[in-house]
């Protein structure tokens, strides 16, 4: 029996292993290409890695305040020609992030009639803090909407029917009983949205390339000075990136979330 | 209580009936009779009385469906303290708890209890709202049927105890002979109602036999000289006139039917052939295959069983009911 059982086992441990060092390849090229002992940041890279937090971070909120409640209604609601918003969150996916930035720019451009409206009540969406979070907050929401709606559908709605029974409102229900019951979803929805906006480089490039968050800042370096300049940015980004999803695919896996 | 309920979508139903202490309607799967609870609760659109219009979350019902639906995240405790308010919500919820014999479980979550634990649970979590009816959907179906009967026993002594006026929905004839009144649903309606005495008694009709657990109920036809013709037999019938030339269901006990040799000569005699054997306590009952029908006999277990037998029906235990078109 055990003869039998090893060859099955070894070998999809052995394409783990190879998959798991084809995953680590770029990122030992980098511990081998960066220059240890000129480690220098360029001029602005501390401002870079600002923007980049402080805008992602208000890009990520956003999108929890406006995709949750879209998320559950998705879950919850079978309507008719359902089909088409679907599509619709497809297609939100599939636009390359550069063809977004100008879509995105054709909308809310200064001389887009949307844009033009927004502007003359003071709020400008291009090369502005707003036109980042903009950005941001186009490229990372279809992500957050279809993982927290498949979150949500795994909540038993016989639960939250119940919890109505027992006197509870709707909007407790959901508090009490739908959130706590799809955090685990929810918890990898919003470490793949603040993953999708820190990392949005096609479409801030276009409407923001002013306040300049570290894609966008790393692809300057380059130009300006060369690859030396952009890596120390590079594990700066890995250092401040990384905790959040981190922490909440950690307390996902353990099946309880700090 | 008095329930009068109409429901539209997705099935059409009607139901008026009272409900005095521990009341099962009782009707196969597919009549509705969970969508009827949903109804009372508040969870599909209906009309009736009580509760009539009222949002779900202010009917005063307990609602107990299928599987209990204990919140997984929650331990005993925490579900039963779900509809409770307040700093003594602890406390309330363990007394509730004790009540119902679960507060040594009060820290275990509901994947480490048994069915039973946990229906004690929902009971308990249910009557935390303090409500003025309970609703029970299939109270048996997520027990081990070798502790059904204690738990039956338990849940009904409890409903009893709190004083709550309860209706069960069941397709169970258990839970149904153990109610304080009975009814029956059929084709989405009620055909009968009474205590379980009068209507074990006295089914209405075929249905009715049948929703009650009779497990000889079959299709017949009663032709102008009072013989109940079945699969091309017939069996003499003492019948009234007027109520011939019928299609009928009937019955039998199965402890009425005399099991013969097939070389005796008697009258109504049909000829059989043993499929499947039970023995229970000191019966044995026997499933007999006549035709294309099955006819089950209770015969003592010590009983001999002729080598080639045949089962003589006699006519006085023969009961039967004319369908309606």
């Amino acid at each position: 029996m055990k003869a039998n059982a090893q060859p099955s086992a070894l070998l999809p441990a052995l394409i783990s292993v190879v998959t798991l060092l084809l995953l680590v390849a770029p990122f030992i090229g980098l511990l081998f290409a960066t220059s240890w002992r000129g480690f220098a940041f360029a001029d602005g890279d501390g401002s870079a890695i600002a923007v980049s937090l402080c805008y992602s971070l208000l890009a990520l909120l956003l999108i929890i305040a406006l995709g949750t409640p879209l998320a559950w209604w998705l879950a919850r609601h079978r309507v008719r020609g359902g089909w088409l918003i679907d599509a619709l969150l497809l297609l939100a996916l599939l636009t390359p992030p550069l063809a977004l930035g100008l879509l995105l720019a054709s909308v809310y451009g200064p001389y887009a009639p949307a844009g033009n409206l927004l502007e003359r009540a003071g709020l400008v969406l291009t090369n502005s803090g707003p036109a980042f979070v903009m950005a941001q907050f186009y490229s990372a929401l279809p992500y957050y909407v279809i993982a927290a709606r498949a979150a949500f559908e795994g909540v038993p709605r016989e639960l939250e029917q119940i919890a109505l029974t027992l006197g509870h409102s709707p909007w407790r229900s959901f508090m009490h009983v739908s959130l706590p019951l799809a955090r685990l979803g929810l918890a990898a929805a919003v470490a793949l949205a603040w993953v999708r906006a820190l990392g949005e480089f096609g479409a801030v490039l276009i409407v923001a390339y002013y306040p300049q968050g570290i894609p966008v800042k790393l692809w300057v370096n380059l130009q300006n000075t060369g690859l030396s300049a952009v890596y120390p940015l590079l594990w700066i980004f890995f250092l401040v990136a990384m905790p959040l999803p981190l922490v909440l695919g950690l307390a996902a896996r353990r099946r309880r979330l700090i | 209580m008095r329930i009068d309920y109409r429901i539209d979508h997705p099935i059409a139903l009607h139901a008026a009936f009272d409900v005095e202490g521990f009341t099962v309607l009782l009707g196969a799967s597919g009549e509705g009779k969970s969508l009827l609870l949903r109804a009372i609760a508040g969870l599909t659109p209906a009309r009736g009385e009580p509760f009539g219009g009222m949002a779900a979350q202010h009917r005063a019902v307990g609602y107990l469906p299928q599987g209990y639906a204990l919140f997984p995240h929650l331990n005993a405790w925490q579900n039963v303290a779900f509809a409770l308010h307040g700093a003594q919500r602890r406390a309330q919820a363990m007394q509730l708890l004790e009540r119902v014999h679960m507060a040594e479980s009060a820290e275990r979550y509901p994947s480490a209890l048994s069915g039973g634990q946990q229906q004690r649970v929902a009971l308990a979590r249910a009557l935390a709202r303090r409500p003025q009816l309970l609703l029970l959907d299939e109270p048996t179906s997520a027990l081990d049927p070798v502790t059904r009967e204690d738990v039956i026993a338990e849940l009904i002594g409890e409903v009893h105890e709190f004083g709550i006026p309860a209706l069960a929905v069941s397709h169970d004839p258990h839970v149904a002979a153990v109610a304080d009144r009975l009814v029956l649903m059929h084709r989405r309606g009620i055909i009968q109602i009474g205590s379980p005495s009068e209507v074990y008694a006295n089914p209405i009709n075929g249905a009715a036999a049948r929703l009650l657990g009779h497990r000889n109920v079959h299709r017949g036809y009663i032709d102008g000289s009072r013989q109940l013709l079945w699969q091309g037999r017939a069996i003499v019938l003492p019948v009234a006139e007027g109520s011939v030339d019928k299609d009928v269901d009937w019955t039998i006990d199965p402890e009425a039917i005399r099991l013969v040799d097939t070389h005796e000569t008697l009258p109504n005699v049909i000829q059989a052939s043993v499929e499947v054997r039970h023995v229970i306590g000191r019966t044995t009952q026997l499933g007999l295959r006549c035709g294309q029908e099955r006819l089950w006999v209770s015969v003592p277990r010590d009983r001999p069983i002729p080598e080639s037998v045949a089962v003589h029906l006699p006519a006085e235990a023969i009961r039967w009911w004319v369908r309606e078109a």
